[in-house]
């Protein structure tokens, strides 16, 4: 296996010649990268690449086929509890409870993770606030447009400051004016401690939002690196040629 | 625990839709609208008790004949002065359905012993269903039993003048008994089983829509949860997943009893404007009798009864869950949940068409082994005194729900949740 990414010993998050098959179909091949505390790490690569599937093990509700991933010094297959207390996973095209109104989707997802009330209601105060909908929280989500969705799940994600928040394609769906806001947003709170692990198809999003990047393509990692190294490397200054180079 | 009624709160206000209790209340009125027009309609047919007659013979028989009808609660109207067809086409007689024609020479003949004919006929009213043509019908043939009862005392009256007329109209008299178990009663058979009819004829059907609703509800809820993502939400947060499968299977079975209960209250209402007070009339003059032959459930039998509906929802819903987790989307639900649905249906019609006690093994033990069938049978088997029976179908409904418990634990422990999914039809 070539070694693409150097796997530090004081990270936060290790993943380790990750595998994970589908019956007969292997999604992931060995999949190695670390992600630093208050890192954003993005992986991309072309659709159906596996991006999604190591996400998902990384939030534990799969489960690898081979390899290892570590979150703080935690095992995902054995420590999965206590590693579900530390991150917040947002799935790529979620939706909400649509017979509940955007507040109590956002209350009901905050007291699963804190059990006093005052605590509840500041999460859900600051969740209504990133997400911006104001007066449309009042409204049951299936009133909501699909932006509009998007954002309830992502504040919903990151309102209870997970110390890892697994992004799958957090702003697909948004606005221009939207997407900014919320990159902003994941932008401080990883200055204010949290570790990032996303997955996106934008380039410029990338390179606005991450510190490296991992590019996959069938199942593996072919590059990994931060944006401006990456460039360089590939002697270009557009890291979507970079991409291009590397898939093709 | 707090996690649980948080959980709880939230699949209740998923569950119990405004469709649901939209169509709930739809139900409900259906009901008791044709609970109230039937039993309307009924109460007016048997207050009908008319016949038309058209005495031809005008003779001392056929005053008699007469008599013995208006005896009998008939209200007789003369229409001899015309024919038949002046009397069908008569508007005063537009709503009869009885006619009845003496022909001339009725009473000669009867002197001389030669049979003679008297004609009834039975008029429908435009269309052939109805409750009120069974019950013409059943009023014809009461009629001509008393004539004809009544015309052998008038030949025995003649022949033996001294004859005890009373005693031969009744040479023997008759005494029903029915045995229960070890009871006996003095009881009409007819009287034992309309009452115990009445007593199992709701059960079967509010056990179907109440296993059928709540099977529904969870496989839907489940199935949204799956298509929505907000599953892999919850399975990737600290919610204990075995309190993820308790809150949805209580959600579900709260919900159920509640719609239940309004369903329960429809079908008596319904049932109550069908029957009308005749049923409550006769169960009461009985009362003693079914006391003593145990059939008055007490409250230790509506328990058992109770236990054995709980666990048969118990299983319908882990089932339904599980087949919910396997649905790809909520539109598949309906698809998904027909094997489930097969089992309730067998368990629910079959027993109502065979007596399982007779059947052959096979049977036997294909209802026995559906955990639903236990339930639908447990009123009958209380009522037949036969509680060891019941009391086997509930530890049978028991092992099964663990079975299928334990199952669904492992389900939603391990990742087919996310990865396994159940097509019906061509897959992609
Ligand atoms: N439940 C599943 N069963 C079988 N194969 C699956 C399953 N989920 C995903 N796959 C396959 O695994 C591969 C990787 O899928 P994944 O969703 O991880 O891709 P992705 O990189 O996230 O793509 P996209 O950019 O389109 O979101 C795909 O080829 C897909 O067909
Ligand atoms: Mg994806």
């Amino acid at each position: 296996m070539s070694k693409v990414c150097n796997i530090l010993p004081m990270s936060a998050v290790n993943v380790l010649n990750l595998v994970k098959k589908y019956k007969d179909f292997e999604a992931v091949k060995g999949l190695s990268f670390d992600i630093k505390e208050r890192e954003i790490f993005a992986l991309v690569g072309p659709n159906g690449v596996g991006k999604s599937t190591t996400l998902k093990m990384l939030s534990t509700i799969l489960s690898p086929t081979g390899g290892s991933v570590e979150i703080f010094g935690l095992d995902i297959v054995k420590d999965s509890k206590e590693i579900r207390k530390i991150i917040s996973y947002l799935p790529e095209e979620a939706g909400a409870y649509k017979t509940l109104t955007g507040y109590e989707y956002l209350r009901f997802m905050a007291s699963i993770f804190f059990r006093d009330k005052k605590q509840v209601l500041k999460t859900v105060e600051y969740g209504a606030e990133i997400c911006g909908l104001k007066d449309k929280l009042k409204d049951k989500v299936k009133t909501y447009s699909k932006g509009m969705t998007r954002k309830l799940l992502l504040s919903r994600a990151v309102m209870i400051k997970p110390r890892f928040a697994i992004l799958d394609e957090p702003t697909s769906g948004l606005d221009i004016l939207n997407s900014f806001e919320i990159r902003k947003i994941i932008k401080q709170l990883a200055k204010d401690g949290m570790t990032v692990l996303l997955s996106s198809h934008n380039m410029f999003e990338i390179e606005f939002l991450s510190d490296r990047l991992g590019i996959m393509n069938n199942g593996k990692l072919l590059a990994c690196g931060a944006p401006r190294d990456l460039k360089e490397k590939f002697s270009t200054n557009d890291l979507e040629e970079v991409f291009i180079k590397l898939i093709q | 625990m707090r996690i649980f009624f948080i959980l709880l709160k939230k699949e209740i206000k998923e569950m119990l839709t405004i469709p649901l209790i939209v169509s709930l209340v739809a139900v409900l009125f259906v009901f008791y609208m044709i609970g109230s027009v039937v039993g309307k309609q009924n109460k007016t047919s048997a207050a009908r008790n008319n016949v038309v007659v058209l005495d031809f013979d005008k003779s001392g028989l056929s005053k008699r004949i007469i008599k013995s009808l208006t005896d009998g609660e008939y209200i007789v109207k003369d229409a001899s002065s015309g024919n038949l067809l002046d009397a069908f086409s008569n508007h005063e007689y537009e709503e009869e359905s009885f006619f009845m024609v003496i022909p001339k020479g009725l009473e000669r003949d009867f002197n001389l012993e030669k049979k003679h004919t008297i004609e009834i006929y039975a008029r429908f009213n435009k269309n052939l269903s109805g409750y009120s043509s069974s019950y013409s019908a059943s009023k014809i043939r009461k009629g001509i039993e008393r004539i004809n009862k009544d015309l052998g005392v008038h030949i025995i009256e003649k022949k033996f003048p001294l004859a005890n007329v009373e005693f031969i109209k009744n040479p023997v008299l008759m005494e029903e008994f029915v045995v229960i178990g070890d009871s006996i009663a003095r009881v009409s058979v007819k009287r034992v089983l309309l009452f115990v009819h009445s007593q199992t004829y709701f059960f079967p059907i509010a056990v179907f829509f109440l296993v059928f609703m709540a099977a529904q509800m969870i496989m839907t809820a489940v199935a949204g949860e799956k298509e929505n993502k907000t599953l892999e939400t919850l399975l990737s947060s600290p919610i204990d997943r075995r309190i993820l499968v308790i809150s949805k299977l209580s959600a579900a079975a709260i919900v159920a009893a509640l719609l239940s209960g309004g369903y329960m209250f429809g079908m008596r209402s319904f049932m109550s404007g069908i029957m009308g007070q005749k049923t409550a009339g006769i169960a009461l003059s009985a009362q003693d009798a079914f006391v003593k032959l145990g059939l008055i459930m007490g409250p230790a039998d509506y328990l058992m009864i109770g236990v054995s509906l709980l666990f048969c929802i118990l299983c319908a819903l882990v089932i339904a869950l599980i087949l919910g987790v396997l649905s790809e989307d909520v539109k598949s639900v309906g698809a998904t949940m027909t094997p489930l649905m097969m089992l309730i249906m067998i368990s629910y019609l079959l027993p109502m068409f065979i007596d399982i006690g007779r059947a052959s093994f096979v049977v036997k033990l294909l209802l026995y082994s559906i955990p639903f069938t236990h339930a639908f049978i447990a009123p009958q088997n209380i009522l037949a005194h036969n509680h060891a029976a019941v009391m086997w179908g509930i530890v049978y409904q028991a092992v099964i729900f663990a079975i299928f418990v334990t199952i669904a634990g492992k389900i939603f422990s391990g990742e087919a949740l996310l990865t396994f999914k159940l097509r019906f039809g061509k897959s992609k």
